[in-house]
Protein backbone atom coordinates (compact mmCIF):
# COMPACT_ATOMS: atom_id res chain seq x y z
CA UNK A 1 0.00 0.00 0.00
CA UNK A 2 0.96 3.60 -0.91
CA UNK A 3 0.59 6.64 1.22
CA UNK A 4 -1.50 7.89 -1.68
CA UNK A 5 -3.94 4.92 -1.48
CA UNK A 6 -4.43 6.47 1.96
CA UNK A 7 -7.45 9.17 2.24
CA UNK A 8 -6.11 12.42 3.19
CA UNK A 9 -6.75 12.78 7.35
CA UNK A 10 -9.19 16.10 7.13
CA UNK A 11 -10.92 15.44 10.63
CA UNK A 12 -13.22 18.55 9.82
CA UNK A 13 -13.52 16.64 6.09
CA UNK A 14 -14.64 13.31 7.89
CA UNK A 15 -17.09 15.60 10.40
CA UNK A 16 -18.73 17.11 7.27
CA UNK A 17 -19.50 13.61 5.66
CA UNK A 18 -20.93 13.08 9.20
CA UNK A 19 -22.57 15.63 9.60
CA UNK A 20 -24.55 14.76 6.53
CA UNK A 21 -25.35 11.50 7.34
CA UNK A 22 -26.65 12.04 10.56
CA UNK A 23 -29.06 14.52 8.35
CA UNK A 24 -29.85 11.48 5.91
CA UNK A 25 -28.44 12.48 2.82
CA UNK A 26 -27.90 9.63 0.88
CA UNK A 27 -24.62 11.30 -1.31
CA UNK A 28 -22.98 11.80 1.97
CA UNK A 29 -23.04 7.79 2.85
CA UNK A 30 -21.84 6.80 -0.67
CA UNK A 31 -19.16 9.22 -0.18
CA UNK A 32 -18.02 7.70 3.18
CA UNK A 33 -17.94 4.12 1.84
CA UNK A 34 -16.27 5.62 -1.18
CA UNK A 35 -13.92 7.14 1.22
CA UNK A 36 -12.88 4.82 3.95
CA UNK A 37 -13.90 1.36 2.54
CA UNK A 38 -10.59 0.55 0.81
CA UNK A 39 -8.54 1.51 4.37
CA UNK A 40 -10.82 -0.71 6.11
CA UNK A 41 -10.82 -3.43 3.36
CA UNK A 42 -6.49 -3.26 3.48
CA UNK A 43 -6.87 -3.53 7.69
CA UNK A 44 -9.28 -6.46 7.38
CA UNK A 45 -7.10 -8.21 4.89
CA UNK A 46 -4.01 -7.67 6.66
CA UNK A 47 -5.24 -9.08 10.30
CA UNK A 48 -7.88 -12.00 8.55
CA UNK A 49 -5.30 -13.45 5.88
CA UNK A 50 -7.98 -13.92 2.91
CA UNK A 51 -9.72 -11.43 0.93
CA UNK A 52 -12.91 -13.11 1.21
CA UNK A 53 -13.00 -13.01 5.22
CA UNK A 54 -11.88 -8.86 4.56
CA UNK A 55 -14.85 -8.96 2.20
CA UNK A 56 -17.51 -10.12 5.17
CA UNK A 57 -15.29 -7.64 7.61
CA UNK A 58 -15.86 -5.03 5.91
CA UNK A 59 -19.50 -6.14 5.14
CA UNK A 60 -19.78 -6.55 8.96
CA UNK A 61 -18.34 -2.80 9.84
CA UNK A 62 -20.09 -0.81 7.21
CA UNK A 63 -23.96 -2.64 8.59
CA UNK A 64 -22.34 -1.50 12.06
CA UNK A 65 -21.39 1.65 10.90
CA UNK A 66 -24.44 2.70 9.50
CA UNK A 67 -26.60 1.53 12.10
CA UNK A 68 -24.36 3.25 14.50
CA UNK A 69 -23.85 6.88 12.62
CA UNK A 70 -26.63 8.28 14.10
CA UNK A 71 -25.18 8.18 17.77
CA UNK A 72 -21.31 9.22 16.79
CA UNK A 73 -21.44 12.51 18.51
CA UNK A 74 -17.71 13.87 17.35
CA UNK A 75 -17.46 13.89 13.46
CA UNK A 76 -13.86 14.33 13.93
CA UNK A 77 -13.49 10.95 15.52
CA UNK A 78 -14.67 8.92 12.49
CA UNK A 79 -11.51 7.60 11.37
CA UNK A 80 -10.67 5.83 15.40
CA UNK A 81 -14.41 5.18 15.26
CA UNK A 82 -14.46 2.98 12.01
CA UNK A 83 -11.59 1.39 12.63
CA UNK A 84 -12.64 0.80 16.71
CA UNK A 85 -15.49 -1.26 14.96
CA UNK A 86 -13.65 -2.88 12.36
CA UNK A 87 -10.76 -4.12 15.51
CA UNK A 88 -14.59 -5.36 17.18
CA UNK A 89 -15.66 -7.38 14.24
CA UNK A 90 -12.10 -9.07 13.65
CA UNK A 91 -12.01 -10.00 17.02
CA UNK A 92 -15.30 -11.54 17.23
CA UNK A 93 -14.30 -13.37 14.19
CA UNK A 94 -10.80 -14.47 15.46
CA UNK A 95 -12.36 -15.50 18.58
CA UNK A 96 -14.81 -17.82 16.64
CA UNK A 97 -12.67 -19.10 14.47
CA UNK A 98 -9.85 -20.13 16.72
CA UNK A 99 -11.12 -20.33 19.83
CA UNK A 100 -7.67 -18.93 20.75
CA UNK A 101 -6.26 -16.70 23.32
CA UNK A 102 -5.57 -12.87 21.63
CA UNK A 103 -2.22 -12.77 23.45
CA UNK A 104 1.08 -11.72 22.55
CA UNK A 105 4.07 -13.54 22.66
CA UNK A 106 7.13 -12.48 25.22
CA UNK A 107 9.92 -9.97 24.17
CA UNK A 108 12.35 -10.49 22.84
CA UNK A 109 16.46 -9.13 22.17
CA UNK A 110 16.35 -7.72 19.39
CA UNK A 111 18.00 -4.84 16.82
CA UNK A 112 16.48 -2.15 14.88
CA UNK A 113 14.13 -2.15 12.04
CA UNK A 114 15.24 -1.33 8.53
CA UNK A 115 15.82 2.42 6.92
CA UNK A 116 13.57 2.86 3.38
CA UNK A 117 15.24 3.48 0.20
CA UNK A 118 14.82 6.30 -1.98
CA UNK A 119 14.40 3.43 -5.05
CA UNK A 120 10.78 2.79 -5.86
CA UNK A 121 11.14 -1.04 -6.92
CA UNK A 122 13.31 -1.76 -3.44
CA UNK A 123 10.75 0.19 -1.44
CA UNK A 124 7.98 -1.98 -3.15
CA UNK A 125 10.75 -5.08 -1.96
CA UNK A 126 10.51 -3.82 1.55
CA UNK A 127 7.05 -3.45 2.05
CA UNK A 128 5.87 -6.31 0.57
CA UNK A 129 8.45 -8.11 2.78
CA UNK A 130 6.79 -5.93 5.65
CA UNK A 131 3.43 -7.74 4.19
CA UNK A 132 4.66 -11.07 4.81
CA UNK A 133 6.76 -10.05 8.12
CA UNK A 134 3.67 -9.25 9.54
CA UNK A 135 1.41 -11.80 8.81
CA UNK A 136 3.12 -13.86 10.83
CA UNK A 137 3.50 -11.70 14.08
CA UNK A 138 0.46 -12.49 16.41
CA UNK A 139 -2.75 -10.74 16.12
CA UNK A 140 -2.44 -7.83 18.88
CA UNK A 141 1.48 -6.93 17.26
CA UNK A 142 0.42 -7.33 13.56
CA UNK A 143 -2.62 -4.79 14.33
CA UNK A 144 -0.54 -2.51 16.36
CA UNK A 145 1.85 -2.04 13.34
CA UNK A 146 -0.71 -2.04 10.47
CA UNK A 147 -3.09 0.74 12.66
CA UNK A 148 -0.30 2.71 13.16
CA UNK A 149 2.43 2.61 9.69
CA UNK A 150 -0.29 1.24 7.47
CA UNK A 151 -3.01 3.23 8.26
CA UNK A 152 -1.47 5.89 9.48
CA UNK A 153 -3.26 6.44 12.92
CA UNK A 154 -2.13 8.53 15.74
CA UNK A 155 -1.10 6.99 19.16
CA UNK A 156 -4.31 8.25 20.69
CA UNK A 157 -6.01 6.95 17.34
CA UNK A 158 -4.82 3.76 17.93
CA UNK A 159 -5.84 3.78 21.31
CA UNK A 160 -9.23 4.71 20.60
CA UNK A 161 -8.86 2.03 18.53
CA UNK A 162 -8.28 -0.58 20.66
CA UNK A 163 -9.56 0.56 23.99
CA UNK A 164 -6.25 1.23 25.70
CA UNK A 165 -4.34 3.70 27.27
CA UNK A 166 -1.58 5.26 24.85
CA UNK A 167 1.10 4.06 27.25
CA UNK A 168 0.21 0.59 26.37
CA UNK A 169 -0.02 1.24 22.48
CA UNK A 170 3.73 2.44 22.88
CA UNK A 171 4.77 -1.00 24.82
CA UNK A 172 2.81 -2.65 22.36
CA UNK A 173 4.30 -1.23 19.05
CA UNK A 174 7.95 -1.37 21.10
CA UNK A 175 7.49 -5.29 21.27
CA UNK A 176 5.85 -5.34 17.47
CA UNK A 177 8.62 -4.10 16.03
CA UNK A 178 11.47 -6.27 17.76
CA UNK A 179 9.20 -8.92 16.88
CA UNK A 180 8.93 -7.73 13.35
CA UNK A 181 12.52 -7.13 13.10
CA UNK A 182 13.06 -10.75 14.06
CA UNK A 183 10.79 -11.96 11.39
CA UNK A 184 12.41 -10.09 9.08
CA UNK A 185 16.44 -10.90 9.93
CA UNK A 186 17.27 -7.84 9.77
CA UNK A 187 18.79 -4.49 11.36
CA UNK A 188 18.43 -0.66 10.91
CA UNK A 189 16.41 2.02 12.28
CA UNK A 190 12.96 3.56 11.81
CA UNK A 191 11.23 6.32 14.21
CA UNK B 1 -16.81 -6.21 -1.39
CA UNK B 2 -17.41 -4.33 -4.43
CA UNK B 3 -19.68 -1.50 -5.16
CA UNK B 4 -22.95 -3.23 -6.03
CA UNK B 5 -22.61 -4.91 -2.74
CA UNK B 6 -21.98 -1.84 -0.87
CA UNK B 7 -24.58 -0.35 -2.77
CA UNK B 8 -27.21 -2.82 -2.05
CA UNK B 9 -26.18 -2.60 1.53
CA UNK B 10 -26.88 0.80 1.75
CA UNK B 11 -30.40 0.61 -0.10
CA UNK B 12 -31.24 -2.21 2.16
CA UNK B 13 -29.86 -0.28 5.19
CA UNK B 14 -31.01 3.27 4.28
CA UNK B 15 -34.70 2.07 3.57
CA UNK B 16 -37.29 4.97 4.07
CA UNK B 17 -40.23 2.43 3.58
CA UNK B 18 -38.93 0.04 6.27
CA UNK B 19 -38.38 3.10 8.61
CA UNK B 20 -42.14 4.58 7.72
CA UNK B 21 -43.40 0.75 8.09
CA UNK B 22 -41.76 0.67 11.70
CA UNK B 23 -43.02 3.98 12.85
CA UNK B 24 -46.55 3.06 11.97
CA UNK B 25 -46.59 -0.18 13.48
CA UNK B 26 -45.08 1.20 16.98
CA UNK B 27 -48.16 4.08 16.98
CA UNK B 28 -50.36 1.41 15.90
CA UNK B 29 -49.85 -1.59 18.23
CA UNK B 30 -49.31 1.11 21.02
CA UNK B 31 -53.19 2.12 20.71
CA UNK B 32 -54.50 -1.07 20.09
CA UNK B 33 -52.61 -2.18 23.05
CA UNK B 34 -54.15 1.05 24.89
CA UNK B 35 -57.65 0.93 23.98
CA UNK B 36 -58.03 -3.01 24.26
CA UNK B 37 -56.04 -2.84 27.63
CA UNK B 38 -58.09 -0.48 29.09
CA UNK B 39 -61.14 -2.68 27.99
CA UNK B 40 -59.86 -5.25 29.71
CA UNK B 41 -59.00 -3.71 32.92
CA UNK B 42 -62.47 -1.86 33.58
CA UNK B 43 -65.13 -3.38 31.69
CA UNK B 44 -66.91 -5.05 35.00
CA UNK B 45 -68.91 -8.19 33.16
CA UNK B 46 -66.52 -9.56 31.08
CA UNK B 47 -67.04 -13.30 30.15
CA UNK B 48 -63.94 -15.57 31.00
CA UNK B 49 -62.83 -16.33 27.52
CA UNK B 50 -63.60 -12.49 26.59
CA UNK B 51 -60.85 -10.90 29.09
CA UNK B 52 -58.45 -13.98 28.20
CA UNK B 53 -58.53 -12.50 24.71
CA UNK B 54 -58.41 -9.18 25.58
CA UNK B 55 -55.69 -9.82 27.65
CA UNK B 56 -53.62 -12.05 24.75
CA UNK B 57 -54.22 -8.93 22.49
CA UNK B 58 -53.03 -6.23 25.09
CA UNK B 59 -50.34 -8.39 25.43
CA UNK B 60 -49.43 -8.85 21.51
CA UNK B 61 -50.00 -5.40 21.13
CA UNK B 62 -47.36 -4.47 23.22
CA UNK B 63 -44.92 -7.15 21.54
CA UNK B 64 -45.67 -5.55 18.91
CA UNK B 65 -44.94 -1.99 19.80
CA UNK B 66 -41.56 -3.38 21.59
CA UNK B 67 -40.50 -4.97 18.60
CA UNK B 68 -40.97 -1.88 16.61
CA UNK B 69 -39.09 0.52 18.74
CA UNK B 70 -36.02 -2.07 19.08
CA UNK B 71 -35.96 -2.10 15.11
CA UNK B 72 -35.97 1.92 15.05
CA UNK B 73 -33.15 2.55 17.95
CA UNK B 74 -31.11 -0.60 16.58
CA UNK B 75 -31.70 -1.05 12.92
CA UNK B 76 -33.44 0.90 11.07
CA UNK B 77 -32.36 4.23 13.41
CA UNK B 78 -33.97 7.67 12.20
CA UNK B 79 -31.83 9.78 10.78
CA UNK B 80 -31.91 14.26 11.16
CA UNK B 81 -35.59 15.20 9.58
CA UNK B 82 -36.77 11.25 9.83
CA UNK B 83 -36.70 11.77 13.66
CA UNK B 84 -38.51 15.02 13.39
CA UNK B 85 -41.39 13.30 10.99
CA UNK B 86 -41.63 9.89 13.18
CA UNK B 87 -42.09 12.56 16.72
CA UNK B 88 -44.55 14.44 14.50
CA UNK B 89 -46.49 11.42 13.47
CA UNK B 90 -46.64 10.26 16.73
CA UNK B 91 -47.61 13.60 18.74
CA UNK B 92 -50.36 14.10 15.82
CA UNK B 93 -51.87 10.73 16.07
CA UNK B 94 -51.53 10.58 19.93
CA UNK B 95 -53.44 13.71 19.95
CA UNK B 96 -56.18 12.46 18.21
CA UNK B 97 -56.38 9.28 20.08
CA UNK B 98 -56.45 11.42 23.27
CA UNK B 99 -59.42 13.52 21.80
CA UNK B 100 -61.33 10.79 20.55
CA UNK B 101 -60.66 8.59 23.92
CA UNK B 102 -61.93 11.97 26.01
CA UNK B 103 -65.46 11.92 23.76
CA UNK B 104 -66.20 8.54 24.29
CA UNK B 105 -65.19 9.36 27.73
CA UNK B 106 -67.32 12.43 28.29
CA UNK B 107 -70.43 11.17 25.97
CA UNK B 108 -70.83 7.87 26.57
CA UNK B 109 -69.34 7.77 30.35
CA UNK B 110 -67.31 4.82 29.56
CA UNK B 111 -64.63 4.18 32.45
CA UNK B 112 -62.11 2.36 29.89
CA UNK B 113 -62.27 5.68 27.80
CA UNK B 114 -60.77 7.28 30.90
CA UNK B 115 -58.29 4.92 30.92
CA UNK B 116 -57.61 4.71 27.69
CA UNK B 117 -57.47 8.54 27.78
CA UNK B 118 -54.59 8.41 30.43
CA UNK B 119 -52.34 6.27 28.52
CA UNK B 120 -53.34 8.16 25.79
CA UNK B 121 -51.98 11.76 27.51
CA UNK B 122 -48.84 10.25 28.21
CA UNK B 123 -48.19 8.81 24.84
CA UNK B 124 -48.55 12.46 23.65
CA UNK B 125 -46.44 13.74 26.15
CA UNK B 126 -43.87 11.78 25.66
CA UNK B 127 -44.35 12.53 21.95
CA UNK B 128 -43.94 15.69 22.38
CA UNK B 129 -40.77 15.59 24.38
CA UNK B 130 -39.32 13.11 21.71
CA UNK B 131 -40.47 16.16 18.91
CA UNK B 132 -38.64 18.76 20.85
CA UNK B 133 -35.71 16.78 21.06
CA UNK B 134 -35.55 15.74 17.57
CA UNK B 135 -35.99 18.98 16.27
CA UNK B 136 -33.09 20.56 18.00
CA UNK B 137 -30.94 17.44 16.82
CA UNK B 138 -31.92 18.57 13.73
CA UNK B 139 -31.58 22.28 13.72
CA UNK B 140 -27.88 21.82 15.16
CA UNK B 141 -26.84 19.11 13.11
CA UNK B 142 -28.24 22.11 9.90
CA UNK B 143 -25.85 24.81 11.70
CA UNK B 144 -22.82 22.52 11.96
CA UNK B 145 -23.01 21.44 8.52
CA UNK B 146 -23.82 25.00 7.59
CA UNK B 147 -20.69 26.23 9.98
CA UNK B 148 -18.21 23.56 7.97
CA UNK B 149 -19.49 24.31 4.35
CA UNK B 150 -18.87 27.75 5.16
CA UNK B 151 -15.34 26.99 5.97
CA UNK B 152 -14.55 24.95 3.34
CA UNK B 153 -15.76 27.97 1.56
CA UNK B 154 -17.39 25.84 -1.38
CA UNK B 155 -19.98 23.34 -1.21
CA UNK B 156 -17.64 20.28 -0.87
CA UNK B 157 -14.46 20.30 0.77
CA UNK B 158 -12.92 17.90 -1.95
Amino acid sequence: MSPADQPAHDPLADEWLVVRCQLGERPAFDELIARWQQPLWRYARQLSGSDAAADDTTQDVWLRALRGIARLRDGTKLRPWLFGIAHHVLMDRLREQFRLPLVSEGDMDLEALPASGDDPLELESELAALRDGLARLPTLECEVLTLFYLQELSLDEVAQVLAVPVGTVKSRLHRARRLLRHQLGIQGGRG
Amino acid sequence: MNTTAVSALLDQELSTRSRTGHVLLLLAASAMSAVVGSLWATEPALPPRTAVAFAVLTCVGVCWAAYAAWVLRSRRVLLGLQRVVAARMAALFSAVALFGALAVGLLAGKPAAWLAALVFGAMLALATTLLVRAQRHYARLCRRRAELEQRFSSPSPK
